[in-house]
């Protein structure tokens, strides 16, 4: 019987720690999830009950607001800009990123240090502040009320965060493998295109997902670049439902949650490419 | 047959040998960064210059800029108390975020590890608030912190404690900064966890699985080995979160557009309002200018002695 | 070759004849519309105008654009940068208006309000709003004045049977209301001008049209008298707070909640105020029968009539690049006809002739006539001087709301800006 006990308390003393660990996350978890919860909750309730009785779950169900804002035929049309102009900016800030991150990694050349810091430069200018002369520029190149002007806009001011974080991956990649390329007869390209990236999936699902995050809030370049309501993008329609609806907390609630909807299930779909690049062990000294 | 060459001897290599494989590599260095640089210097260099150039004048914003003032808005900027207030806001976010929000995210990294269960949900959930705009995260905020229990979330939890009362968070020119701090954290230590959980995975488990056989215990292993081995990791969130604490916006201008009496104010709130609200363009644009300044120096001096080490590696 | 040059240049005839032609019949013209209101009902109005307008000239297409009210001005400035405003836009005149009309980008249409005598079914107070230099640059549809709206429930329970006359009944009433348990006023300083109306009618009160004539023309300045003690006035009353807890972040969306739910008594407030109390309440209803208005109160030994009115509205001015249609559709919407449905659905106070009786609510009526009767109807400072000045004047008074800033502090950095701004 002592023995048992001694067991069983040594099993429990060790098993304390991560015990505690598990309260301190499910602590944190809570904390994420609480302010969301109540969001998505409050959609379900009546503009009176939100008011009145915020913290209570919401039964019965209502789906009212969910269904009023999706029978609005401006949510699609912005989802679908939203959708348009994220993956297009994705995919060429990924593509470009890649390459330049690339040199920066893996050649040598003179200048190279003042270079790199030269496109770390978007790391320092948000958006906000150049956005007076970004629309003049766009506007000379007679891009405004184009989804290509904001795609083009956003695509160079994601730029630098992504090519400082692919190369800080790039440059783990033994440069054994870049010789054996080489000697092999590939070129820089093919080591590039078929070997490199695809060792690289976890880092670009990285920079994809920030990319597309990135795009997808983005409420100012749309905002100054867009006229016509057609090409709105949801951010946009956000605070004008803020301004219009003001105090309808709960119909806002399901307006912000069927926008962000979109985003999450892509961060979860490329969430699984991330998991499945580094169970592959991709990455080994 | 090709074969792994790896114990080949490099001149026994049949490649292309001397100028026309130079001449290829450099063709390869300019064709790659081609691409990056056209979008770069288009929408991004030259709007900066021509954002410093606007600094120079007093301008309303309409018509081309013509008063010349040269250097005097910046002069006007040294002796303006409410930026320099806004200067030490943004400082404040800073040191509270690499003192309090990095130290958590990475707390939180290593206590999921890599071999936890659930990880993948702890995962998925903390990162959850950076997929979210700041547009809403600020609107959602504002509900919750609202001043009256019966309505802002944070107040009624507040309440429930016996002897607190509720507090005007965003109405408190104490509270105010805090208030956003908390905000800021809620958002994004999802994302340098993230950050570190991947800084983590690249450590190989042989190191681990040595040192633990050496005897060293958890604490020991962490201190000892697993920081110094996200090193590269962590310098480089450092870098993010400095140059993102000096330049949040969107959130606090949602929030408390930089009040209530300038009390939240920031660099980037500061930038706003003078060229949206109040047309004064040249003395905004100076103040943007001051802004670049500043992340230039850090960026530049950050990346010249902390950085050269991990580049040139 | 003669021959077939003949035929060619009688083909170029006919082709360039038949491109004139369809020219001239009537050419396809599109009209930019931006305008503010994001409510359903008022969009709905819009909408309909335009509609009704392309029906009756099928060769007009008329792009309307409804922005909320922060995302118009970041955006209206990005046009206004570029030289490039949009057709016929949200004004509230003043100042600001005049910026854009001394940078050229406004068209003068002081010739086409002459014509027909459109000019005469305007109420000339609220036109002169949107003229600069004896140049009109668009028309008024609402002008109306700011006053007390309160909650003649919560002043009956708290005793007291008439609304304050003076500033010290005021501040008496006050502390009633607080011993009642009542929250006496809203305000929703984080905003910042629905504060600037306290300070701007001490202002009114005491310095009267000479005070503000005198510092605006720059012969006498912000820091003369009247101007700091309104400051002091204004002090006194935070002194007793009056106001909701939070009043200083809190935005006029928390300010109107609070009044439509019967939660504060007092809300010193312009005509929108029934309108914005009714949607943000719980119930949509708002005060509907509680509410009631009354003057801001006489200050003792203050220079200013009272009646004098502290008032602002709003109106659409048209842009430089404007096509001439645009002003035949501003003259379609400033008919009688539109003015009273705007009435009704309590968008505008009317300022065209006639258009009164649209008003279905009593209390806008005694709105409409107290903006009408006054002898000094002064802008809202943010609107009446440049834009840098108007926002030196929010921030300031803000200031003076958390006791940051004295009365003086808050004078002199509002004629620092007023001397560097207006010349």
């Amino acid at each position: 019987m002592s023995v048992n006990y001694s067991y069983q308390s040594r099993t429990f003393k060790k098993n304390l720690p991560r015990l505690f660990q598990y309260f301190v996350l499910f602590l944190v978890v809570l904390i994420v999830i609480v302010p969301l919860v109540m969001i998505v909750f409050g959609a379900l309730k009546t503009r009176g009950e939100f008011m009145t009785r915020p913290y209570t779950l919401p039964i019965p169900l209502n789906w009212e607001n969910y269904v009023k804002v999706l029978r609005m035929p401006v949510f699609w049309s912005m989802l679908r800009n939203s959708l348009l102009i994220m993956s297009v900016t994705t995919i060429g800030v990924v593509l470009i990123c890649s390459l330049t991150a690339f040199v920066f990694s893996r050649m040598k050349f003179r200048g190279q240090i003042l270079l790199f810091n030269f496109f770390t430069l978007g790391l320092m200018f948000p958006i906000t502040i150049a956005i007076l002369p970004v629309y003049l520029i766009v506007r000379q190149i007679g891009l405004t009320n184009n989804l290509w002007g904001v795609i083009l806009v956003q695509t160079s001011f994601q730029l630098s965060i992504c090519i400082v974080i692919l190369r800080g991956f790039f440059m783990a990649i033994p440069s054994e493998l870049q010789d054996a390329a080489y000697i092999d007869g590939c070129n820089a390209f093919g080591f590039f295109w078929r070997i490199l990236l695809p060792l690289s999936r976890p880092a670009l699902a990285a920079v994809a997902s920030l990319t597309m995050v990135a795009s997808w809030n983005d409420l100012l370049v749309p905002l100054v670049l867009l006229d016509k309501e057609k090409l709105w993008t949801l951010p946009l329609g956000t605070m004008q439902f803020q301004g219009q609806y003001g105090m309808d907390l709960a119909l806002i609630a399901a307006f912000i949650t069927l926008s962000t909807v979109p985003a999450i299930i892509f961060y979860l779909f490329a969430e699984r490419q991330i998991i499945s690049g580094l169970t592959a062990g991709a990455l080994k000294y | 047959m090709k074969k792994n060459s790896f114990n080949l001897d490099v001149q026994t290599l049949p490649q292309k040998i001397g100028s026309t494989r130079l001449l290829q590599d450099r063709m390869t260095i300019v064709l790659f960064l081609l691409p990056a640089l056209v979008f770069f210097s288009i929408f991004l260099v030259y709007p900066v210059f021509r954002s410093v150039y606007y600094s120079l004048f007093s301008w309303k914003g309409f018509g081309p800029a013509v008063d010349f003032i040269g250097l005097n808005n910046f002069k006007r900027i040294l002796t303006d108390r409410i930026f320099l207030k806004a200067v030490g806001h943004g400082l404040l976010i800073v040191v509270l975020s690499l003192s309090i929000q990095l130290p958590l995210s990475l707390a939180l990294a290593l206590m999921v590890g890599r071999n936890l269960s659930g990880r993948a949900f702890f995962r998925t959930i903390f990162f959850m608030p950076f997929v979210l705009s700041e547009v809403i995260t600020g609107i959602m905020w504002l509900i919750l912190f609202n001043p009256d229990p019966k309505r802002g979330f944070v107040n009624a939890i507040l309440t429930l404690i016996p002897g607190l009362k509720a507090i005007p968070w965003l109405g408190d020119t104490r509270t105010v900064l805090l208030a956003i701090f908390v905000v800021l954290t809620w958002k994004y230590f999802g994302f340098y966890m993230l950050l570190y959980m991947a800084g983590l995975q690249n450590i190989p488990s042989e190191i681990e699985e040595a040192a633990l056989i050496d005897g060293v215990n958890k604490r020991q292993m962490i201190t000892y080995i697993t920081i110094p081995l996200l090193g590269s990791t962590i310098r480089t969130s450092v870098y993010l979160s400095v140059l993102g604490s000096l330049q949040v916006f969107a959130l606090i201008w949602i929030m408390t557009k930089g009040g209530p009496v300038n009390a939240s104010e920031v660099m980037s709130t500061y930038m706003y309002r003078f060229s949206f609200v109040r047309f004064e363009l040249g003395y905004g644009s100076a103040v943007a200018t001051v802004m670049l300044l500043i992340s230039l120096v850090f960026s530049l001096v950050y990346l010249r002695f902390v950085r050269q080490a991990d580049y040139l590696n | 070759m003669k021959k077939y040059s003949l035929v060619l240049f009688l083909v170029g005839i006919l082709l360039v004849s038949g491109v004139f032609a369809t020219l001239a019949a009537e050419a396809p013209v599109t009209i930019t519309w931006w305008h503010i209101q994001t409510a359903e009902a008022e969009k709905v109005l819009w909408q309909r105008l335009a509609d009704e307008y392309m029906a009756a000239h099928p060769n007009v297409t008329i792009e309307v654009l409804s922005l909320e009210n922060e995302n118009f001005k970041a955006k209206l400035t990005t046009v206004m940068l570029s030289g490039e405003p949009p057709d016929i836009f949200q004004s509230w005149g003043g100042g600001v208006m005049n910026e854009y009309a001394k940078a050229g980008l406004l068209l003068d249409i002081t010739a086409y309000l002459d014509k027909d005598g459109w000019r005469d079914t305007f109420s000339p107070g609220a036109l002169g709003v949107y003229s600069f230099e004896g140049k009109n640059y668009g028309v008024p549809r609402d002008m109306g004045m700011v006053g007390f709206w309160y909650n003649k429930d919560l002043f009956a329970q708290a005793g007291i049977d008439n609304p304050p006359a003076t500033w010290t009944e005021l501040l008496k009433d006050v502390q009633i209301l607080k011993d009642a348990g009542i929250t006496p006023i809203a305000v929703g300083e984080g905003d910042k001008w629905p504060g600037a109306f306290w300070w701007e009618y001490l202002a009114v009160r005491i310095g009267g049209q000479a005070a503000f004539d005198a510092a605006y023309s720059r012969e006498g300045s912000f820091t003369d008298a009247p101007f700091i003690k309104a400051g002091e006035k204004l002090q006194e009353l935070v002194a007793l707070v009056p106001f909701q807890s939070g009043f200083l972040g809190a935005t006029w969306g928390d300010e109107a909640t609070l009044m439509g739910n019967g939660e504060a008594a007092m809300d010193l407030m312009g005509q929108w105020a029934p309108g914005a109390f009714a949607d943000n309440s719980v119930d949509k209803l708002g005060l509907g029968e509680k509410a009631g208005w009354f003057p801001f109160p006489v200050v003792e030994g203050g220079a200013g009539g009272p009646a004098d009115a502290l008032g602002g509205g709003n109106g659409f001015i048209i842009g430089i690049n404007a096509p001439q249609e645009s002003v035949d559709f501003l003259k379609y919407i400033s008919s009688v006809d539109s003015q009273i449905a705007q009435a009704e659905i309590n968008l505008s106070v009317p300022v065209v002739k006639g258009a009164e009786g649209g008003l279905t609510d009593p209390l806008l009526k005694i709105v409409q006539q107290g903006a009408a009767a006054a002898q000094y109807f002064q802008l809202y400072y943010d609107q009446a001087m440049p834009p840098a000045v108007g926002s030196v004047v929010n921030d300031n008074v803000q200031g003076l709301f958390a006791g940051t800033l004295t009365p003086k502090q808050a004078a002199q950095a509002i004629e620092d800006s007023a001397a560097k701004e207006i010349k």
